[in-house]
């Protein structure tokens, strides 16, 4: 390949422009997290005396370690239920084929695009009427039905490359439907499993809309959904809500540093499929 | 990166004629398995449509219900026909959010997409250095956080004494500093400015990695052709990641669309409603005055829109494979 | 060529399966099968014993963030009643108006702070007070008090059963900085409005913000200077009677006109920050009490936090009359609590309430921590208050507009939506330069017809 040195330094001089567009932000709600509480610090100044303590003072504030399990039993509750059906559906659907096969997936396909926003006032009163406002299930349930289209075609997807004769084999020696699934084709799927997965997790740490919406108690939201809450009762207070937003994201940050590979080649296939 | 065949099944086939040594009695036994294979595989997908129905489609049907009736969400309902769709018709402001949305579109996807192909394409000959595996843990962080924690930095950034009015006054543009989120004028920009902070990363890392598989050879021979990197993009690069483009573009306007939570929690609509999008009016419209009906009108009508505009968009991506 | 099933069928069984779905929703109306409003349906031990008896209470408190008045009384009760304890949640008032009906009707809170009551109590959300008020005698009490909190069947307010109680009753006026004050030469507040513009033209020239006020997101905060200046310029029981939405009653008058006209002259001469379109309420009160401005149009509220805060640097006064000696008015409301209709313990709540404005220790609080008046009987209790302090001043000014008959319920709540729907957006058109003083009237006047037609 023919590479100028001009370029190549325009390249990496564009790539780092980039990469502090994208970091300063980080960077501010940092330095004005150690302002003294109270205050209304202006741009980006290192503080004389910075307040660590506020850190300290938002995670008691927000109740963050309630908080925390709160969106950890949210995730429990959404993540393998949503892996298990939508695995079994697209097992179902990809490799099984069975009659009106086409008609089932293209129905799913239909809220592919479905923004939450069209169904979450119906939703609302569903749950009501279910009793379960204001519980996590009120989370949990809804984002279960949510995903479906998404997860069923991902899932699918991966079940439509899995080759035929792999099952004409295991069935011709005596497998059934259920070993065939999972002796052979669980196994094979792992990697997109996995990548759904972290999608998933993902997707519902930072949930929204349904948290503000269905459930008023902040210990029992998504995180989003509690930073939403604690802006509405912090946001009087700026260093402290930069403090306690730094804390409900750093959770996300870890999880993706640690599973970063997964999750970018996740994030980019995400993209692609959906 | 293979977009899932949703028609074909070349697998499916192959299977079907390659038993043409097997005798007849063995073909028929698979005939008989896969009539019960049908039964267990519509078993299969019962749990997954049943959550899909009862969480997905029937509130969809009841939204498309309610949008007929005048309804409090507490005492009785009436029976309004088409009212609802009339009010919302007449309504600037229900309007209003509907346009909003649509100019967020240029926000939230043309620039982080136009951005991110150009970025792309600079940096495509660095693919394999290590800044640009440093960068792409980088700029995938905005992806990763809640988007209320970017609505959260930003509003601070974009405040009257925030950091960007302190690098324009830095700089001597001292004169169009102003509360960027607090200006009728210049509020859907700056939320517009959010999304596409998001966005930016995502867009040029799908089209990198769609240009690094682009042939080398293509571009040789455009460098012999005398082409330079103008040229060289346009009819090289573009073209080859038209696929990845598609689904950019995809992705982006809807979230351009759906905008909310950003929104949300930086402007509230405000001021003046500058920044009101039909994600946030069905909120208000729906939670806070409590006219069910209304708000059920809008998300149909909103539905509806954002299957007027993706669809295209995507039938012109299916094209390309 | 068993496959070849064709689009055709396939959309036809996907078509069959969600009409199916929207017949199966679609045969009862919505709301018909739900509870049947929300009175009735309390499943309360309503024993009619308005106490909280001796066993062990939790009440749920919702209440707004950022005033320390209602924890003060909280931990005071407690105190006095050790079976009583309280699980609150807080939110900005903002959160606690958009959340208000469904917070009442579907997780019903004992207390709970509320916007305008009307709607809220004409949809049977909220616990009749009534009987309360007969048991603890607040009929006794000055009938103004409690009008503001009385709807009738109609969802009129100033008549019909009592939905609501306040823990005190503010008023709205003008703080300002005594140092700055000094600065620019005005030894005492001004007595007429013509007065008042050459005070803020003079801050102007010095340098100074003239007046601190907020305008930003879903809280339009010039409707307090607003409504001041239409004080100033009408009557003040005309724009109740707008307020309480009587028949025929307008906003658009020639004298609101104005006064609407006036505030737009203020935004056009650069009296407030060039950001007020971006500030919330916090933000405010943080540059009034840095000191970056002279004025503040507030309520006495924050009479507690500013003598605590900047402690014999602010004085008060109300929105000056247009000639010396003339009709002034302020908004005054109580500061309103109320308790949903299907609360767990509406007896004790209301005793509480009673306690509130009944208690010596209770009405302390309320004075000194909470900045405003006790409600209650005339002749009650009031504690001593420093003369040097803002309390006193707003306590003071209190007795000014009692006496001038000038007490006005707030604009912004003349209905459940006016506020964030039509005042604040129109009021941020003004400062933009996109409405003026009589645009803003007209649209306010026509969403108003339009909620109430409804």
């Amino acid at each position: 390949m023919i590479v100028s040195r001009r370029e190549v330094f325009l390249g990496r001089a564009l790539l780092v422009v980039l990469m502090l567009v994208t970091v300063v932000p980080f960077l501010t709600l940092f330095v004005t997290a150690l302002h003294p509480p109270g205050t209304y610090p202006a741009g980006l100044a290192w503080p004389e005396d910075p307040h660590w303590s506020n850190f300290v003072d938002a995670f008691t504030a927000a109740n963050m370690g309630a908080l925390l399990w709160s969106s950890v039993l949210i995730e429990i509750g959404v993540v393998p239920v949503t892996l298990l059906i939508a695995t079994l559906a697209g097992f179902a659907l990809g490799h099984l084929r069975p009659p009106g096969h086409r008609a089932i997936f293209l129905t799913f396909v239909v809220g592919l695009t479905l923004p939450f926003q069209a169904v979450i006032v119906p939703l609302y009163y569903q749950m009501r009427d279910m009793g379960l406002l204001n519980t996590r299930w009120a989370i949990i349930l809804p984002l279960i039905g949510l995903y479906m289209p998404f997860a069923v075609m991902w899932m699918r997807a991966h079940f439509v490359t899995m080759p035929e004769e792999l099952s004409e084999a295991a069935r011709i020696d005596g497998a059934g439907t259920w070993k065939l699934f999972s002796r052979i084709h669980l196994p094979l799927s792992i990697p997109a499993l996995s990548s759904l997965g972290i999608l998933l997790f993902l997707w519902t740490w930072n949930q929204f809309l349904l948290a503000v919406v269905l459930v008023d108690d902040p210990a029992r939201r998504t995180m989003a959904g509690a930073l939403g809450a604690f802006q509405g009762q912090w946001g009087t207070d700026i260093p402290l809500l930069c403090a306690g937003s730094l804390l409900i994201l750093t959770p996300t940050l870890l999880v993706f540093l640690v599973f970063q590979r997964r999750f970018v080649s996740a994030l980019m296939q995400g993209a692609l499929k959906g | 990166m293979v977009q899932a065949p949703t028609t074909g099944t070349p697998g499916r086939r192959r299977a079907v004629e390659e038993p043409a040594t097997s005798t007849e009695a063995r073909r028929r036994a698979i005939r008989a398995r896969r009539l019960r294979h049908g039964w267990v595989g519509l078993g299969l997908v019962v749990p997954a449509a049943a959550a899909y129905a009862m969480f997905v489609l029937r509130p969809l049907a009841l939204t498309v219900q309610y949008s007929f009736y005048d309804w409090n969400g507490v005492t009785s309902s009436t029976w309004v026909g088409l009212g609802n769709y009339a009010r919302l018709a007449e309504n600037p402001e229900m309007l209003g959010s509907i346009v909003n949305a649509l100019e967020l579109i240029v926000y939230f996807s043309f620039v982080p997409v136009a951005l991110g192909l150009l970025t792309a394409a600079t940096i495509r000959k660095l693919a394999a250095s290590r800044l640009a595996l440093v960068s792409r843990t980088v700029l995938f962080l905005p992806q990763v956080i809640p988007l209320v924690a970017a609505g959260i930095m930003w509003t601070w950034l974009l405040a009257s004494d925030g950091l960007v009015n302190q690098v324009l006054r830095a700089v001597g543009l001292g004169s169009v500093t102003r509360a960027w989120l607090g200006d009728t004028s210049t509020a859907l920009p700056a939320v517009g400015v959010i999304g596409a902070w998001v966005a930016l990363g995502l867009c040029m890392l799908l089209f990198l990695s769609g240009m690094t598989k682009i042939d080398p050879s293509l571009y040789e021979a455009a460098r012999i052709d005398g082409a330079g990197p103008v040229r060289e993009f346009f009819a090289v690069t573009l073209p080859s990641v038209r696929q990845e483009i598609g689904v950019a573009v995809t992705v982006t306007v809807i979230s351009a669309l759906a905008a909310f939570d950003i929104v949300y929690i930086s402007t509230q609509g405000g001021p003046a409603n500058s920044t009101l999008v039909p994600g946030l009016e069905i909120y208000y419209l729906g939670f806070f005055s409590r006219d069910v009906g209304q708000a059920s009108a809008l998300a149909v009508v909103f539905m509806l829109l954002v299957l007027a505009i993706v669809l295209p968009i995507q039938r012109l991506t299916r094209e390309g494979d | 060529m068993s496959r070849t099933s064709g689009s055709p069928r396939v959309a036809v069984v996907a078509s069959l399966g969600l009409a199916s779905l929207l017949a199966a929703t679609a045969c009862s109306a919505p709301g018909t099968s739900t509870a049947e409003g929300g009175s009735g349906t309390a499943a309360t031990s309503a024993s009619g014993d308005m106490s909280c008896g001796t066993e062990d209470v939790t009440l749920s408190a919702y209440v707004e963030t950022g005033f320390p008045l209602s924890a003060a009384l909280f931990e005071e009760f407690t105190k006095q009643h050790p079976n009583v304890t309280f699980d609150v949640r807080e939110d900005q008032f903002a959160v606690i108006t958009q959340n208000a009906p469904r917070v009442l009707a579907d997780n019903p809170p004992d207390l709970m702070r509320l916007p305008q009551v009307s709607e809220l109590a004409a949809d049977g959300l909220l616990y009749d007070l009534d009987a309360a008020a007969e048991t603890f005698g607040w009929d006794e009490w000055p009938a103004s008090q409690l009008e503001q909190m009385r709807v009738d069947d109609d969802g009129r307010r100033g008549n019909g059963p009592l939905y609501a109680m306040g823990l005190n009753f503010s008023m709205t006026g003008v703080f300002y900085n005594k140092e700055l004050a000094d600065q620019i030469g005005m030894t005492q507040p001004p007595a007429t409005l013509a007065e008042l513009d050459e005070v803020l033209q003079r801050a102007k020239d010095a340098g100074i913000t003239p007046i601190a006020q907020f305008n930003g997101g879903a809280t339009g905060g010039f409707a307090f200077p607003l409504q001041g200046l239409m004080a100033s310029y009408g009557d003040p029981s005309e724009i109740n009677a707008w307020t309480f939405q009587q028949p025929g009653a307008r906003i658009d008058t020639p004298d609101n006109v104005k006064a609407a006209e006036h505030l737009q002259r203020w935004v056009e001469n650069g009296y407030f920050a060039d950001d007020v379109n971006s500030l919330d309420y916090s933000m405010m009160m943080s540059r009034f009490l840095e000191g970056k401005s002279l004025f503040m149009f507030n309520g006495d509220w924050e009479s507690g936090n500013l003598d605590k805060q900047m402690p014999g640097k602010v004085g008060f006064f109300l929105v000056p009359p247009l000639e010396e000696g003339g009709q002034v008015g302020a908004m005054s409301a109580p500061l309103t609590y109320g308790i949903s209709a299907r609360a767990e313990h509406p007896e004790c709540a209301a005793f509480f309430l009673d306690w509130v404005a009944t208690d010596d220790q209770a009405r302390t609080i309320a004075v000194e921590v909470g900045g405003s008046h006790p409600m209650g009987p005339a002749d009650a209790f009031m504690p001593e208050v420093g003369e040097d302090t803002v309390t006193a001043q707003t306590l003071a000014a209190g007795a000014t507009i009692g006496e001038a008959n000038g007490s006005m319920e707030f604009i912004a709540n003349a209905t459940g939506a006016i506020y964030a729907k039509s005042w604040t957006p129109n009021l941020q058109k003004l400062v933009a330069g996109e409405q003026d003083g009589a645009g803003l009237l007209t649209a306010v006047q026509a969403d108003y017809e339009r909620e109430i037609g409804r």
